[in-house]
């Protein structure tokens, strides 16, 4: 056999090997592979390539070279799984630079990193002036992860106490033509309210490329020809701007009338409608 | 457009606005909002409930104008 064809067969058979032992570590993205992961999985790579060039020549030593670098990892990291002493040598730990606006110097240093080095990360995490920090950790793979002060904090519905409802995800119920029966049967809908959606909207089942239906069973369309317009409900909008239309006309009737009496009908009006278009205010606007 | 018909006109959007709260109470599958909007519903009711006889006073006082 020449040798060109030996090599070929060889790196066809390494990379097939290595497609099995790579995927070994685990669902773990290469960044987060510990340093001695990340090593061993160098060490098997450059075995495999040594090899399938005929660099090294004994196919045993290859072997049991391989089998170590890819066991003993295995070994450390079930290990690391069940105790916690190893997990913490194998692994790392996390390290706190930044507590209650304070820098913690020391503990930089023994990071071996630079005042602009922790600069720079806080700055990739968007935050510019350290005081604006309530704890900030290095963790064990190199990457800063940072809590804001509560005062820094983004604004949630939450914090400024608006009640919001659970929603369920919206549902696709058309993909490329085709209707998903369970998708509808689990919101309590069928075949035959798509179709009489569809006709409403004036689309053809066959032109819809997806389609999904949301918690309130407003249905959302993507046509193929995206030249078409196919209109997007608004009937929630619309409730809300009556809603607001009418407390509006209700406060100028309120202003415009000379009688005592009426003026009160149409401002307490005014007021419950106002009242009304609050309280629905999350679940009115999408 | 007189007094009378602007104050049937608000009635009517008000009594649109509550079918569609109905509808959107019958359509939801939240409980939570379900509730809510038999809620909003029934209060957007007692309004229209209130200002129905305003349009009796306000045809009373300008008969001329009386279209239905």
């Amino acid at each position: 056999m020449p040798e060109w064809s030996i090599i070929l067969l060889r790196v066809i058979g390494v990379l097939f090997l290595t497609l099995l032992l790579v995927r070994m570590p685990g669902r773990k993205s290469l960044s987060r592979l510990s340093p001695f992961e990340l090593i061993s999985v160098l060490v098997i790579g450059f075995t495999a390539a040594l090899w399938s060039l005929n660099l090294i020549g004994d196919l045993l030593t290859i072997i049991i070279a391989l089998a170590v670098w890819v066991l003993i990892p295995q070994i450390f990291s079930i290990l690391s799984l069940k105790s916690k002493k190893f997990r913490d040598i194998y692994r790392g730990q996390e390290t706190i630079l930044v507590h209650q606006g304070k820098v913690l110097e020391e503990k930089l240093l023994r990071e071996k990193l630079s005042p602009e080095d922790l600069l720079s990360m806080l700055r990739s995490n968007r935050v510019f002036n350290f005081a604006d920090i309530e704890m900030a950790v290095l963790e064990p793979d190199g990457e800063l992860n940072l809590l804001l002060r509560k005062e820094q904090q983004p604004l949630t519905p939450h914090s400024i106490g608006i009640p919001m409802l659970q929603e369920q995800a919206p549902q696709t119920v058309l993909i490329d033509g085709n209707i998903m029966e369970e998708k509808l049967a689990a919101l309590g809908l069928n075949r035959h309210w798509l179709l009489t959606e569809l006709i409403k909207l004036g689309v053809a089942v066959e032109n819809v490329f997806m389609g999904q239906v949301d918690s309130a069973g407003q249905l959302y369309l993507d046509l193929f020809d995206d030249q078409i317009k196919v209109p997007q409900p608004t009937i929630k909008e619309m409730t809300r701007a009556t809603l607001n239309k009418c407390q509006a006309d209700l406060e100028l009737f309120s202003l415009s009338s000379r009688a005592d009496s009426a003026k009160k009908v149409y401002s307490d009006a005014a007021r419950d409608i106002k009242n009304i278009s609050t309280g629905l205010e999350s679940l009115l606007s999408r | 457009m007189t007094v009378a018909s602007q104050v049937k006109q608000t009635l009517s959007s008000l009594k649109s606005a509550q079918a569609s709260l109905e509808s959107f109470a019958i359509e939801t599958q939240n409980q939570m909002a379900k509730q809510l909007f038999t809620d909003a519903a029934q209060q957007t009711r007692n309004v229209v409930n209130i200002l129905e006889p305003r349009i009796q006073d306000l045809e009373r006082e300008e008969p001329q104008y009386r279209q239905f």
